[in-house]
């Protein structure tokens, strides 16, 4: 450990990022698909006199700034101080290859953030063209936020092969653009972009339902069918990306989603498949409602209906989010740093020197503690090093629920298929490699096994008579 | 193309009189008023027994039912593929269609559609509720794993408390003197032939009394002049309403599926005492710590006497309220009708959370 570690009870500090981020990635799609919207929808009310929908879309504006700039702004920031507490391993690592990229996306982002507020508070105050074209400005340096983003993101799966033959030897901010431009950066690029549109047009419906469709059934009507074609074709488009997404996955991610076809026991790594069938259905629901109210009945659109899409959305937002990060087991990084922090290259050093050793940060432990609490606090340390990074102790992935009814032995044989990490180890699809000395995993196993108080050993059988 | 889809529509319609029946659909109105929501309970209701029905066939592929039971669960749920994703639809599908159900109920009673003439739909309700909660106790057995053996034998051992009749009866229901194979076999003909055989045509009347009548308004909307009074056709309107909250529910359904599927616990072992803090599934769990608490101030078979009077007496009240509260009984038995529907209502509430916080 090599930074001091955010032991989250409960919940565990992955899902910190993973709430925080699912909310910004709602609203920060909705960000960029959006400000094309708003500039689309002006540019069509403008050329077709529609003095209706230009009052529609300045309060569109009001809402779409107050949502972006606090909530997706917010959470923003939000997710960088999450993942530097929940993984300053992995962090650092980005930080170092992609400052550049970085430095980057906070010009972008003053960009897009001042536009949005020019947008907003100039609207009717300076001639239309201009308007316009702050809009689009708008819009373009709020896609250039996601064209970034991207690539690191899509890196953490694929970092590709150029940057990973650079990967601990010093050099591998030389191999940025490799880097950024990796194996999935176009198909997600792709993917993001449509469910940008998507967002764009789903987010429309709240702003479309409040109009009074008593006093202006006409606008409610042809702005609801406007905003749902955004949704609609996009929709009926995302499958092809997806499709050519996972292509581009390594086929060991790929391998991932089956594990829960046949089983959902205790221990396989049965989540991915359980998420990603979340997706397709609330996804075809999203379609289905915009059809049936926005397009077929949209004077009939209430708030109500707006938000129950809204939440389909956050649904589907939230397990496609949760698939990408699973899909990336058992790295944080890929082929390069392990979930845990541990980078493959210093596995083999690791366990010869040990893993505690080299661990900057552990919980001090009297001079004078027994040899038991020494082991238990030596057994804790791994524990919270190597495991607690995925797992908690009682709650989310429950290490007290995995052990099961396990005694000690049966704890250590577990333990050591994953630190022996033979080819042929159904663990090691999903888990990283246990490293550390003897001592070190011994301790680990104590811990463990004091976690449920099973007895050491299986009691000697009686003597028979 | 349009012509050649008109002359098929025309030839099946010559033959099934399908141009009548979207005539009637199309008269079909529905009151739309604040209250409105609680006309979606009903088909909601009758969208998860679709679902029981579906994934009960799926997993009637794969189940045997005796000495066997466990392990063809086990295989369902961790050997076949996506048999945990029936099992689990199937498992909180049977949850969510009797909490539907239950506040289809309710609803129903507080906006006193039983009222004339509509009593028939009340007590045709009343029987799918009461069937709906036998094909969950049913069901419930037939994993025959720890948790399902041990609920089943304490709900079994209640009725056998009574003097003469009840053991004859438990064993009757049991195929025996203890919950064993012959039990499984017993609770799976009745889970999928015989309750079937009694919920569709008591639901096909049911649905038949819904169609006649219309949707009852509630007693705010009555007093209301019929001019103030909105209504929205049927077929479109509510029709697609009524399929997007289906879609919210699936939805909902399929998401606890798979965020929390089911699991199976160890295999049942009739020698081993029952688990600590064994109870019954929550729709059940009113009428558990009610007779639990009966039990503890009235010992022995007097506690149950009084436990299982009470219930009997509260159900046939529940039963009779249309015949109390009619349509021109007036006011004060209106109001006593929903005061008494409330007490019901909360005196549910407050013994299934206290029947929880005392495990």
């Amino acid at each position: 450990m090599n930074y001091p570690f955010w032991d989250f009870p409960h919940l565990g500090s992955g899902w910190v990022i993973g709430l925080i981020a699912i909310i910004h990635v709602m609203i920060s799609h909705f960000a960029i698909g959006g400000g094309f919207y708003l500039v689309m929808a002006e540019m069509k009310a403008r050329r077709e006199n529609r003095q209706d929908w230009l009052r529609v879309l300045q309060g569109h504006s009001k809402f779409f700034l107050i949502l972006t700039g606090v909530f997706g702004a917010g959470t923003g920031v939000g997710i960088w101080f999450a993942i530097g507490l929940a993984h300053p391993e992995a962090t650092s690592t980005l930080i170092h290859n992609f400052v550049f990229a970085w430095a980057i996306e906070w010009i972008v982002f003053m960009v897009e953030l001042t536009t949005a507020a020019v947008y907003y508070y100039t609207w009717n105050r300076i001639p239309d063209r201009l308007h316009i074209q702050v809009g689009w400005v708008y819009a373009i340096f709020s896609f250039f936020t996601l064209f970034i983003i991207n690539g690191i993101l899509t890196f953490m799966l694929t970092p590709g092969q150029p940057w990973l033959d650079a990967a601990g030897t010093g050099t591998e901010p030389h191999r940025f653009v490799q880097a950024l431009f990796n194996p999935l950066f176009w198909p997600s690029l792709v993917l993001r972009s449509l469910a940008c549109v998507s967002l764009a047009g789903v987010w429309a419906l709240v702003t479309c339902a409040r109009i009074d469709a008593g006093k202006s059934p006409e606008t409610k009507t042809a702005l609801l069918r406007w905003s749902g074609l955004w949704v609609m074709p996009s929709f009926a488009l995302l499958p092809f990306a997806f499709a050519w997404y996972l292509w581009n996955v390594p086929e060991v991610h790929r391998a991932l989603m089956y594990l829960g076809v046949s089983t959902v026991g205790s221990g396989v790594f049965s989540q991915l498949t359980r998420t990603l069938l979340i997706i397709p259905l609330s996804s075809a629901s999203i379609v289905a409602i915009v059809y049936l109210f926005a397009w077929r009945s949209p004077v009939d659109l209430k708030l109500r209906h707006a938000v129950s899409v809204i939440l389909l959305a956050l649904i589907a937002t939230g397990a496609t989010e949760y698939g990408r990060e699973m899909l990336r087991k058992p790295y944080v990084i890929g082929q390069y740093m392990f979930s845990n922090g541990v980078r493959v290259q210093a596995v083999s050093a690791l366990n010869t020197n040990g893993y505690l050793g080299g661990s900057l940060w552990t919980r001090a432990v009297s001079s004078n503690a027994a040899p038991a609490e020494l082991a238990l606090a030596k057994g804790e340390a791994m524990f919270r090093g190597q495991c607690a990074s995925c797992h908690t102790r009682d709650a989310y992935r429950s290490m007290k629920r995995l052990i099961g009814e396990r005694n000690r032995e049966g704890i250590a044989s577990i333990i050591k298929m994953l630190h022996d990490y033979e080819k042929d180890s159904p663990y090691r699809k999903y888990m990283p490699p246990l490293v550390g000395r003897p001592d070190e995993i011994e301790a680990l196993v104590d811990y463990l096994a004091s976690l449920n108080q099973k007895p050491a050993e299986s009691p000697a059988p009686a003597a028979p008579r | 193309m349009k012509q050649f889809y008109h002359s098929i529509y025309s030839w099946v319609d010559e033959r099934l009189g399908l141009g009548e029946m979207i005539a009637l659909a199309k008269h079909k109105t529905v009151p739309w008023h604040a209250q409105s929501f609680w006309y979606y309970w009903g088909g909601l209701s009758l969208l998860f027994f679709l679902v029981q029905a579906f994934t009960g066939v799926l997993l009637l592929v794969y189940y045997r039912p005796g000495p066997e039971a466990y392990e063809s669960v086990r295989q369902i749920t961790y050997d076949t593929n996506f048999g945990w994703l029936i099992r689990s639809l199937h498992s909180w599908g049977a949850n969510l269609m009797v909490a539907a159900v239950g506040i289809h109920m309710f609803s129903v009673f507080f906006m006193k559609a039983y009222r004339n003439p509509r009593e028939f739909g009340w007590w045709s309700g009343l029987g799918l509720m009461g069937l709906a909660m036998v094909f969950g106790f049913s069901g419930y057995l037939l994993p025959m794993d720890e948790l399902a053996f041990f609920a089943t034998k304490v709900g079994l051992d209640i009725p056998s408390q009574f003097p003469v009749l009840g053991p004859k009866i438990a064993a009757l229901v049991r195929g025996g003197l203890e919950v064993n194979e012959y039990t499984v076999q017993r609770f799976f003909a009745l889970h999928v032939v015989v309750l079937p055989a009694l919920f569709l045509p008591l639901l096909g009347f049911h649905l038949f009394l819904v169609q006649k009548h219309g949707n009852a308004v509630p007693p705010s909307e009555e007093l209301k002049p019929a001019a103030e009074r909105r209504s929205i056709p049927f077929f479109p309107n509510f029709m697609m309403k009524d399929l997007a909250v289906w879609l919210i529910a699936i939805n909902l359904l399929a998401l606890v599926a798979a965020l929390f599927p089911w699991e199976l616990g160890p295999q049942a072992d009739p020698l081993k005492p029952a688990p600590l803090g064994i109870h019954p599934e929550w729709y059940f769990m009113s009428q558990f710590q009610v007779l639990k608490v009966l039990g503890d101030w009235i010992p022995g078979t007097a506690g149950e006497f009084v436990g299982m009077g009470l219930f009997t007496v509260a159900l046939i009240a529940w039963l009779l309220v249309p015949l109390y509260d009619t349509a021109t009984a007036g006011g004060r038995r209106a109001r006593n009708a929903t005061y008494f529907g409330l007490l019901f209502l909360l005196a549910i509430i407050v013994t299934t959370i206290w029947g929880y916080l005392a495990l």
